[in-house]
């Protein structure tokens, strides 16, 4: 246990040298010190154990911090990494339990009211017939989903969160209210994971309140309050997808929560019940936690032409057959102008005071209010009234014409303007390259409803604000925040509730549950690293051939083929197999590395899909996987800058992109380990697997096609059949082995004597050779059987079809009386094979992934008026 | 007494490619009013439909949820109804100055009535529509006769003319243009007395196909109508005004429900899953019923 003595003067002195900050007018007060200069008492412990690390240990920890959260954390998670920003800053803000408690009831019982609130306005309006609340704040508001009024189900509030900022007189002051959708609590959870690995000496002298027990009874809640008769259905969380700047959050919360996470188009109403698509069928979903713009639900009712919507949820909720958290409509009461009546229907509402205050509120369209901003305008903030999700806009911070231009907007149309009284706040340490900064502190606290009354989570989310970063409003997706302690009192229990009896699960093993949508993403991963890793061999093949000095006839003939298989799959473009010099497929290989080049495009779909399917691989899987792309990625961009201006320039650019193509195959044989190894069979695997079979098939069948088929001639004209060169189906062949992998096992087979029949059995049929033809078809039969499970469809037989006409091929071949000649024969069989291994897989993606176009709306275009007049019946 | 009228709303959808999933909202049904009695009222569906679900909306009026999960390749859904109209009473005077009627928009006695004064979808408080119906709104001029002047407006300067905008027109364009439907008209008209802060709301209904004898043929018969009605403080209430045809709302008229505009009552909306091209028939009969004649004459 440190002193409270212990704190290091020279620190608390240095953080207020830089106290200047646009959004405080006043002199801010200061977390960790009090007006005296003295350490408040919560503090004491937690500088003693900053000062005993010392501040170069602070400072490398707190870069590590923010390095374990850029590579595993929020940020990793996110789609487009550079705009997510999520750092976390090495300090916590301790928040002693007794202020706690005193946060916890005042946004408990504003919560309440908000509840309140929604109940009338989306009921009988009682409020606005007495006045309460003027009309003009109800009908116009975007936030009023006229058509989310008989809802049933209660709470409709379920989760809120309020965004606090602490005044000169240290009390906590409401700043906004957060109700549509209140996101941060998994930045929280991120950030007291990685504080606790990263920096464990701060945790050891105090009792931290846990968060888990929070979200374990959320979860218990959330089972709570499926709706009568469908207490066994699921929980989803419902997602607009990874184009969501929040996607991570959902994921997160998803997994915290047991919940499913799901988009739309996994959902579909039937007979007036929620189900899940699956693979299996439908599956009853009973509650769905909305985490998508309330008016984007149902593309039936509300905002016609959602395409996140679930066409007939409305219809789901009235029945009561699935229920909705928040209210749809919810949205509705944090409108700013909304928030300056809360006092009085606090009053009104529950006959009681508000008991944490509100940061001075005022509605413009209200004569006094506007006159009073009007004459002072550098003393508010103002926002629009009708939306809690804007940014307020400090008024004393704008260019005098500006402000003034302002102005004008608000006084031509004042009950469109709400404003806050700008308010000094405290500020908080936080960790700076020299020292310590304090910067002004935007606390977010988040409570959660079972109907009968509300918890909060003891923690939150404390954003440091730099000079730029929002007031209030929509969560940014990049800022400096802080884990929130709430620090029990000495002696305090910290168990949390005894964990109540989980219901017994069925045991399943089946892939059943997986949606169809997940199904197909999984199957697409393993086509698109199939396909990445079939170029790269190949652009290997051609490097290393055309970087040799003086490339001998046989290399020339097989960069021949080579050049033919690239074209096969638009690796280069047709034609540049013909007018072979090496110096053209030089550059043809190089493009396909460089801007829109085709692995570019390969490696840009690789990394899509990967967010695609964040949610369903492992954090290791996805590190690797788009950490890999990534630095693929990168290089690539490295290697474009440099221009090449001769051969020379070439050839070193050449080596460069040889190196890379071995690093990209490393990276798909470390996807393949790891989905060997890691992925349960089953599931999502099953469908990586047959993904990847299914490409590999095609990719063989082209590619020995190529290699067999007589070059082009410059003329067009193919070589005249019957003359088969059979030194040149030779050289195919070797091609072929090498390509596949297969040079070492021929040669401990056959002892270097290349015959046609004996190469075409190792890459056609032998179901032995991984990198053969007979073993992608048979394992996709072996797939195929075990995605079909005990269903009566299943697309095994006709894939084992498959496998016997390839066997079939072979053995033709080797009957022959001149193998080569038969050989020579082959491409357009092995084509037409080809061709049916994609039309087989077609089939199986239509009958599994159900690819249903995406939905439309009919009939909101405008009423259907006959130019003519004369409809189908006449008048009678 | 009242007339009698048989109603007869057909649409039809015609799919390029199997719908595998259908949903539509229908507001078809007709609105039970002091001056509308529903004698009876049913929507048939071809092919029949899974589910189908009566309710109301926010404004009290009459909705149909239909849902179809079997494929379809076209699907047909048709009102029945016979309604009785009794002719509204004219409003007994010419009612309060307008600009008093604005004035209570911010009365809180006006609440119900303040919805329908803001910018809608379709119909925004426009500035150019506003102005250029202050011609009829001088100042202190009595609501009823600045009304009927708006009202008169249209029939005078637009030309009805199919097919020359879409809901998404602009009133401003149709401002411009002169010439619309009735859903353009009415769009305009409610966009301009908001806009001179008077409530407005727009109705969805019929207009008799068949004028009655002596009457030119109505503009906007055969097919969906769409008209304003427009607030005149609270002892008036709220006035039916048939822009398209320059006619105030008696009993020629079926209603079937209002809103603030076209997009809260779309009589068929839906969300279909699949389809391809689709196109749309409709059919609408509007006749006074055949045995009942004689009360309108």
């Amino acid at each position: 246990m440190h002193e409270p003595g212990n704190a290091d003067p020279t620190v608390t002195q240095s953080q207020f040298q830089s106290a200047t900050s646009p959004v405080m007018p006043d002199p801010p007060i200061d977390e960790m010190v009090d007006g005296g200069g003295g350490v408040r008492p919560h503090w004491r412990q937690l500088l003693g154990v900053m000062t005993g690390l010392g501040p170069e240990e602070l400072r490398l920890r707190a870069a590590a911090l923010n390095a374990a959260l850029a590579e595993e954390g929020i940020s990793a998670l996110s789609p487009g990494t550079a705009e997510h920003e999520w750092r976390c800053d090495a300090l916590p803000l301790p928040i002693p339990a007794s202020e706690f408690a005193v946060l916890e009831s005042g946004l408990a019982q504003r919560a309440s009211l908000l509840e309140r609130l929604l109940a009338d306005l989306y009921g009988p309006r009682t409020l606005l017939e007495e006045g309460v609340l003027p009309a003009s704040l109800l009908w116009p508001n975007p936030g009023y989903l006229r058509a989310c009024e008989d809802l049933p189900g209660r709470p409709r509030l379920h989760l809120y969160a309020a965004d606090l900022v602490r005044g000169a007189n240290g009390v906590w002051h409401v700043l906004a209210d957060r109700t549509e959708a209140g996101n941060g609590i998994a930045y929280a959870l991120e950030n007291r994971r990685m504080m606790a690995r990263m920096l464990p000496e701060l945790f050891a002298p105090h009792l931290v309140m846990p968060l888990r027990p929070f979200l374990d009874s959320w979860e218990d809640t959330l089972r709570a309050l499926l709706p009568a008769g469908a207490e066994s259905a699921g929980v989803g969380l419902l997602t607009p997808g990874t184009g969501d700047p929040y996607w991570a959050e959902h994921v997160l919360m998803a997994r915290e929560l047991s919940a499913t996470l799901v988009e739309g188009g996994d959902l579909t109403v039937r007979g007036g019940a929620l189900f899940l698509k699956t693979l299996r069928g439908l599956r009853p979903i009973g509650l769905l936690l909305n985490r998508q713009d309330g008016d984007q639900i149902d593309p039936l009712e509300l905002a016609a032409g959602s395409a996140h919507g679930v066409p007939g949820l409305l219809d789901a909720m009235r029945a009561g057959s699935v229920r909705v958290l928040n209210h749809p409509g919810a949205r509705l009461v944090e409108s700013p102008g909304i928030a300056a009546f809360l006092p009085a229907l606090a009053q009104r509402l529950l006959g009681e005071e508000l008991i944490l205050p509100s940061v001075g509120a005022v509605w413009l369209g209200d004569p006094d209010a506007l006159a009073r901003v009007r004459q002072q305008p550098r003393s508010w903030w103002l926002r629009p009234a009708l939306d809690g999700r804007a940014a307020p806009v400090n008024l004393a911070a704008l260019a005098p014409a500006r402000r003034d231009a302002l102005m004008a907007r608000v006084a031509a149309d004042p009950g469109s303007y709400a404003a806050l009284a700008a308010m000094g706040f405290s500020a908080a340490p936080c960790v700076a390259p020299v020292g310590l900064e304090p910067r002004p502190i935007v606390l977010r606290l988040f409570l959660v409803s079972d109907g009968q009354g509300w918890r909060i989570m003891p923690g939150g989310l404390a954003r440091a604000l730099g000079p730029d970063d929002p007031l209030a409003g929509r969560l940014p997706t990049r800022a400096l925040s802080k884990d929130v302690w709430v620090l029990a009192e000495q002696g305090a229990s910290l168990i949390g509730p005894a964990v109540p009896a989980a219901p017994v699960l069925v045991i399943r093993r089946t892939a059943g549950d997986l949606p169809s949508r997940v199904a197909d993403n999984f199957n697409w991963l393993g086509r698109y690293l199939e396909r990445l890793e079939s170029a790269a061999r190949l652009l290997r093949a051609a490097v290393s051939r055309i970087v040799r000095a003086a490339p001998t006839p046989r290399e020339l003939a097989e960069l021949e083929v080579l050049g033919a298989c690239m074209a096969g799959i638009e690796l280069v473009p047709a034609g540049t197999d013909a007018a072979l010099g090496a110096g053209s497929l030089a550059q043809a290989v190089l493009a396909a590395l460089r801007g829109q080049g085709r692995m570019v495009l390969l490696l840009g779909q690789v990394g899509r899909i990967a967010e695609l399917l964040r949610d369903r691989m492992t954090d290791e899987m996805h590190a690797t996987m788009s950490g890999g792309v990534r630095a693929l990625r990168e290089s690539l961009r490295g290697q474009a800058v440099r221009p090449y201006h001769s051969p020379r320039d070439e050839h070193h650019a050449l080596e460069e992109a040889a190196v890379w193509l071995q690093r990209a195959l490393e990276l798909s044989a470390a996807m393949s380990g790891l989905i060997a190894e890691n992925m349960v069979r089953g599931g999502g695997r099953l469908f990586v697997d047959l993904g990847r079979r299914i490409e590999r098939a095609q990719a063989i069948a082209v590619e020995v096609a190529a290699a067999l088929e007589p070059p082009e001639r410059a003329d067009g004209a193919r070589a005249e059949a019957g003359r088969v060169e059979a030194g040149r189906v030779e050289a195919g062949l070797r091609l072929v082995l090498e390509l596949r992998d297969s040079v070492l096992t021929y040669r401990n087979r056959y002892l270097g004597v290349m015959q046609p029949a004996p190469a075409l059995d190792l890459v056609l049929a032998d179901a032995g050779n991984p990198r053969g033809l007979a073993f992608q078809l048979s394992d996709a039969t072996q797939l195929l059987t075990a995605i079909a499970g005990e269903s009566e469809v299943s697309f095994a037989p006709e894939m084992a079809t498959l496998l016997a006409r390839a066997e079939a091929l072979v053995r033709d071949v080797q009957r022959a009386p001149d193998q080569a000649e038969a050989a020579a024969g082959l491409p357009p069989a092995l084509r037409a094979l080809s061709g049916l291994i994609g039309a087989l897989s077609d089939d199986v993606s239509r009958h599994y992934f159900s690819l249903l176009p995406a939905t439309r709306t009919v009939g909101v275009d405008a009423l259907a008026i006959d130019a003519g007049g004369d409809g189908l019946l006449g008048a009678a | 007494m009242g007339v009698v009228y048989q109603v007869r709303h057909e649409t039809r959808y015609r799919y390029g490619a199997t719908v595998d999933v259908a949903a539509h909202m229908l507001h078809l049904l007709p609105r039970a009013l002091p001056w509308q009695r529903v004698l009876s009222s049913a929507i048939i569906t071809d092919p029949p439909v899974e589910r189908c679900v009566d309710g109301r909306d926010h404004f009290g009026n009459q909705v149909t949820w239909l849902f179809m999960h079997r494929p379809h390749a076209d699907f047909t859904v048709t009102l029945e109804a016979r309604v009785v109209v009794s002719a509204g009473l004219a409003p007994a005077d010419s009612g309060p100055a307008w600009e008093d009627v604005a004035a209570l928009m911010r009365a809180r006695a006006a609440w119900r009535e303040a919805e329908f004064v803001f910018a809608s979808q379709h119909a925004p408080a426009d500035r150019a529509a506003a102005g250029w119906a202050s011609l009829d709104f001088p100042p202190g001029r009595p609501i009823m006769e600045g009304l009927r002047a708006l009202n008169r407006r249209f029939s005078d300067e637009f030309r009805f003319r199919p097919g020359v905008t879409e809901v998404n027109t602009p009133v401003a364009e149709v401002l411009r243009r002169r010439e619309g439907v009735c859903q353009d008209f009415s769009h305009l008209m409610i966009a301009a007395l908001r806009g001179l802060g008077l409530p407005a709301r727009y109705v969805s209904g019929y207009v008799r196909t068949r004028p009655p004898p002596g009457q030119p043929a109505r503009r906007g018969a055969d097919q969906s109508h769409a008209w304003v009605e427009a607030w005149a403080g609270p002892s008036l209430g709220w006035i039916g005004l048939d822009p398209t045809n320059g006619i105030e709302v008696r009993e020629e008229h079926v209603l079937l429900a209002w809103g603030r505009d076209f997009s809260d009552v779309s009589p068929v909306r839906g969300v279909i899953l699949g389809g391809g091209e689709h196109g749309v028939l409709v059919s609408v009969d509007l006749a006074p019923a055949e045995n009942e004649q004689n009360d309108n004459i």
